[in-house]
């Protein structure tokens, strides 16, 4: 009996044996020595750079690229984790706040010389675009392949009920003193429980419907899709080199009167509590059920909001500020963010690696993309396809690109210590928009955050 | 080959082996036998337990970005460690988890588990009971993520219609970790009851009869009496919980990472963040080793108060 | 052995109370699972409109055809997915393997090694026992990063024997946990054994381990149960397709979601369809599985 059991028993794990066996085996999947493996992180720009990468194989035929997709949050894990196992894909789509850090761990390739040998035209981006590539060390690390700025998604049955007229709402001023005319359209725009409107007498704050404007969370240290024009306009730089500086200005008092208006938004009843912005509903989807009835965000979110079937969301320009050079009328600023792809240092594929990236900041690949409408091409030249692209869609996209052709726009905050950064903005300031804290106390934030910067240097 | 004849008497019972063996010829006994029998521990042991322990020890003295050669730095991450009002926050955090955890799950255990003891025998109940403890910590995590929604959930829907306001158990520094606390005791209580319950059953009756007998009211009963005898079980449930609170880390990850404003950021999930997304590592390891530290305290806090496991029935 | 005071059955307020608490208590644990349902079975823009439904809103079998992968990427955009998909017979397959090898061999080797700390004699037993035990104390996060440097300098990165292998020797619960037992089996039986002239493999294997089915049995349960659910490590080491398990599948799903708005029906039906298995194994083998945890080493 003993011997029978027995006997079962190795057959029985003899036959697990096989399959797990074979499981250890098929680690290093044997790939073409031209193969590329790319990663990017956005669902919707997955079919174009299928795309791309189907053209890019017809064009050079020793090549191939394979693409894979993980979504934002595992994204950077995933990838750091690569980089220690030594599995990181040879191309991959990087972003400002991450590649300084990248470079200063050399993970990331410099593609100067190949820039260089291969004469690649960097006259042909949008202005200013090819230099945010320019690391920290002067090395250039990844050709701009679109860009992005902000504007105002407004619910335009909510405004016609508010009667506010489209010219109002693309003339907008704004101070940090009482909002300007930007916060009375916000005002305008609330209603409560009751169908009182923020500037009507009886207003109850405490039982609102419909907030004026929306918010998805406190910013952090960039406030890219939250803070980051008000405080522009009010004249206030993140640090002293644009982009690499070696301190931050967050105790600035052109920073903090600017987060201390923004909060107020939310004591006056025109915007959600915190723990409103943030719990598992995003600011989209409440924005689609009719809650709110601005949210400021980025261009890349064009056709998040275009699948919103129960509002007609249109676009308004952000505000016009208070500072102006020589005493003039101030003017609207956004941040204009663009992303490229970076070749990871220990690629063993580094040709194909860098015919894929050239060809993706050429203009061949940027129609691809332009025509998608997904996101805005770097090159100048594929912009009208995209235009149209847009309209095609029912999207006029001008208030996107004004700053951009005026020069008005500021980069986003990129830095090595960018990790470090976000970990001390992003409690101080989750600490201010819940009220658990005042403005000033970012001023305590910042010198930690400089701390944390000369430390490193 | 024949084995050893001089058996000692029957009587001698194992644990007083520990004491000096009065023959000397059994001084080596049964060495060779128990390093074959140990040998494949021994290994796993060594490799995947000793080994990182101690470089992990190494590390604590070094700078390391885990894409760069370690670099010694002496007790300069130590040093940091006391200044760091992140790393204090995590072990307020985390001791604040703990005690509600633990607090919640050993009450709520008794209470269940005296539930099947006394009310019925009903395998569909200790079935369901056990349900939660089956599903991987990250999908609890989920759903519970789901359901407290702050509004959609559904569990807001129902206290606005009981007339409470609704609660934001994620978004409010001061509920995320009860919130936490919480969803873990959800997904242990079966489990932890099942284990007391099994200990309730070790009890003789003869207990009750005499306390029946004496006219006891079922209250009385529990307290005098079933409570202090479940002394040895509750104390083993104690120590294996307790160890395992610290650990926290799956469901702050999936749900709250370490917001909002550091209110749940326990020190697993900081030691995680420095080590994978600030490439901190060195520092990573210096708290893993000051939390090694608080836990053997713990636990030998503990194991003393283990050694009054002998039963007050003897 | 139950004993109940109130041996007339009368429904006394008491009486009421319990079974109130019991039912509310059955209630809070099955809700959640039902509550997976519903939403799984929901469409998954319509949910935010409808939070107080308790039935599914606008019933579709979209979500779970999204995470099985048999949907076409409009159909998944249409309900607010994206175009990710659970290659669930895959994961499946390697959760299995990972599971069942790690707890043959951890349930086995801890059994030896819990045999030559109960039952054996040589100097020093129960001071290296007590090394053992100590390793219960060392925080995972601890051994969980040297591990992973290891895993990769042996090449077994993306492979299983990189998944199981840190416990598939022991772990100290396992040891202790069988120790506890074995120390309990009557010595009797083992010297007769050893006077009829069997040597130690034999008591071990004829003798010992039929006695101790029901606690390796438990111990099997759990072990099977840890190793199904155990997400970080094979997280770190197990990221390539052909090695990935269905937590670490489940949380890749998660992060694929659409820029805006989370797909919760299709969180929600990968939840369920990773938790499944479990499920599954529990019903089939539920007495079992229930009154083995009875016998986890109160003793």
């Amino acid at each position: 009996m003993t011997l029978t059991r027995r006997t079962l028993l190795k057959a029985g794990l003899a036959g697990l044996a096989a399959p797990a066996v074979a499981g250890c085996n098929n680690g290093a999947a044997s790939r073409g020595t031209g193969e590329v493996i790319y990663w990017l992180w956005d669902s919707a720009q997955l079919p174009m750079y299928t795309e791309c990468a189907k053209v890019f194989h017809e064009q050079n035929p020793q090549y191939s690229v394979k693409v894979e997709q993980y979504g934002w949050n595992d994204y950077w894990s995933k990838l750091v984790t690569g980089f220690i196992s030594d599995t990181a894909p040879d191309v991959f789509t990087s972003h400002s706040s991450k590649y300084p850090l990248f470079a200063d761990k050399g993970q990331v390739l410099p593609i100067d010389d190949y820039v260089a040998k291969d004469n690649v035209d960097l006259s042909i981006y949008q202005k200013g675009l090819p230099e945010r590539w320019i690391g920290a060390d002067g090395k250039r690390y990844g050709l701009p392949k679109d860009w992005d700025t902000e504007v105002y998604f407004y619910n335009s049955a909510l405004s016609e009920a508010a009667g506010i007229s489209t010219d109002q709402l693309n003339s907008m001023t704004w101070n940090p003193q009482d909002g300007g005319t930007f916060e009375q359209v916000v005002r305008r725009l609330t209603v409560d429980a009751k169908g009182r409107r923020g500037d009507q007498p009886g207003f109850d704050k405490d039982n609102v419907k419909v907030y004026g404007l929306g918010y998805s969370d406190a910013g952090g240290g960039d406030g890219q899709t939250s803070w980051s024009w008000y405080a522009a306009i009010n004249g206030w730089k993140y640090s002293e080199g644009e982009p690499w500086g070696t301190k931050f200005f967050y105790g600035d008092p052109k920073f903090t009167d600017t987060i201390g208006w923004w909060r107020s938004l939310i004591t006056k009843g025109y915007m959600p509590t915190y723990a409103q912005a943030k719990s598992g509903v995003d600011i989209t989807t409440s924005f689609g059920a009719g809650k709110y009835g601005m949210t400021p965000n980025g261009s890349w979110m064009l056709g998040t909001y275009a699948g919103l079937k129960q509002v007609k969301t249109k676009l308004a320009r952000l505000p016009i500020g208070p500072i102006g050079p020589f005493g003039s009328v101030g003017k609207r600023m956004s941040m204009m963010n663009g992303l490229a792809d970076n070749i990871w240092a220990g690629t063993t594929r580094r040709e194909a690696s860098w015919a894929w990236v050239k060809f993706l900041g050429s203009q061949t690949a940027q129609d691809i993309v332009a025509k998608a409408a997904v996101v805005f091409p770097a090159v100048a030249a594929s912009m009208p396809a995209a235009k149209a692209a847009y309209a095609s869609n029912g999207w006029d996209v001008t208030p996107f690109l004004e700053p951009v052709e005026a020069g008005d726009v500021f980069p986003y905050p990129a830095n090595p210590n960018a990790a470090d950064v976000t970990a001390v903005m992003t409690p101080a300031m989750d600490a201010v928009m819940s009220f658990e804290a005042e403005p000033s106390s970012l001023i305590k934030a910042n010198n930690q955050v400089n701390k944390i910067l000369s430390a490193n240097a | 080959m024949t084995a050893t004849t001089n058996a000692p008497p029957i009587s001698r019972r194992s644990h007083g082996d520990r004491k000096a063996l009065p023959k000397r010829r059994r001084s080596l006994g049964d060495l060779r036998i128990a390093m074959i029998f140990l040998a494949p521990a021994t290994l796993g042991f060594v490799v995947f337990y000793i080994w990182p322990t101690l470089r992990g020890a190494y590390l604590s003295f070094t700078e390391y970005s885990l894409l760069s050669a370690p670099r010694f730095n002496g007790l300069a991450n130590y040093e940091r460690m006391v200044q760091d009002s992140f790393f204090w926050n995590a072990l307020v955090v985390t001791v604040e988890y703990v005690v509600i955890n633990i607090g919640v799950q050993t009450v709520l255990a008794v209470g269940i588990a005296m539930l099947m003891y006394r009310l019925t025998t009903s395998i569909t109940v200790r079935a369901v009971v056990l349900l939660p403890y089956l599903v991987a910590n990250v999908v609890v995590a989920l759903v519970w993520y789901w359901m407290l929604d702050f509004q959609v959930g559904i569990v807001n829907q129902l206290l606005t219609w009981i007339g409470i306001d609704p609660v934001a158990f994620f978004g409010d520094s001061h509920w995320a970790i009860p919130t936490i606390a919480g969803i873990n005791v959800w997904r242990h209580m079966g489990y932890t009851a099942l284990l007391v319950f099994a200990g309730l059953q070790t009890i003789p009756s003869y207990v009750y009869e005499a306390a029946e007998v004496d006219g006891s009211t079922e209250w009385k009963t529990f307290w005098r009496i079933t409570l202090p005898l479940l002394r040895p079980v509750l104390v083993m449930v104690l120590v294996v919980t307790m160890i395992g609170s610290f650990q926290i880390f799956d469901t702050v990850a999936v749900t709250t990472q370490g917001g909002p404003i550091n209110a749940s950021r326990v020190i697993y999930y900081y030691i995680y963040e420095r080590a994978f997304t600030r490439f901190d590592f060195g520092y990573a390891s210096a708290m893993a080793m000051v939390l090694f530290a608080i836990l053997a305290f713990v636990s030998l806090l503990q194991l003393r108060l283990l050694r009054a496991k002998e039963s007050d029935l003897a | 052995m139950r004993l109940s005071l109130n041996s007339r059955r009368e429904w006394n307020v008491g009486r009421v109370l319990a079974w109130a608490s019991l039912i509310v208590l059955m209630l809070v644990t099955l809700f959640p699972f039902y509550w997976m349902l519903r939403t799984a079975l929901s469409n998954n823009t319509q949910l935010a409109g409808h939070p107080n439904s308790l039935l599914p809103v606008e019933t579709t079998l979209g979500a779970f055809k999204r995470v099985l992968g048999l949907s076409t990427l409009q159909e998944a955009q249409a309900q607010g997915g994206s175009g990710a998909s659970v290659n669930f017979w895959l994961y499946l397959r390697n959760s299995l393997i990972v599971a069942t090898f790690t707890t043959i061999c951890q349930v086995f080797f801890s059994a030896m090694a819990a045999y030559a700390f109960a039952r054996l004699r040589w100097p020093g037993r129960d001071k290296v026992f007590a090394l053992f035990l100590a390793a219960l104390m060392v925080p995972p996060i601890f051994t969980l990063l040297p591990n992973f440097v290891l895993i990769k300098n042996l090449g077994l990165l993306n492979s299983f024997a990189g998944i199981i292998l840190p416990t598939a020797f022991m772990t100290p619960f396992a040891i202790f946990f069988l120790r506890q037992f074995f120390l309990g089996i009557n010595r009797e039986l083992e010297e007769a054994a050893m006077i009829d002239g069997a040597g130690h493999r034999k008591i071990f294997f004829g003798l010992i381990i039929p006695m101790s089915a029901a606690p390796i049995t438990t111990l099997a349960i759990l072990t099977y149960i840890n190793s199904w659910n155990d997400y970080f490590w094979p997280l770190l080491v197990g990221q390539q397709e052909n090695v990935r398990v269905l937590t670490v599948a489940l949380g890749v799903f998660r992060s694929q979601t659409p820029q805006g708005g989370p797909d919760w029906a299709g969180l929600m039906a990968a939840t369920l369809v990773a938790a499944l298995p479990m499920i599954l194994l529990f019903l089939a083998f539920a007495k079992r599985i229930t009154n083995s945890i009875g016998f986890s080493g109160i003793k």
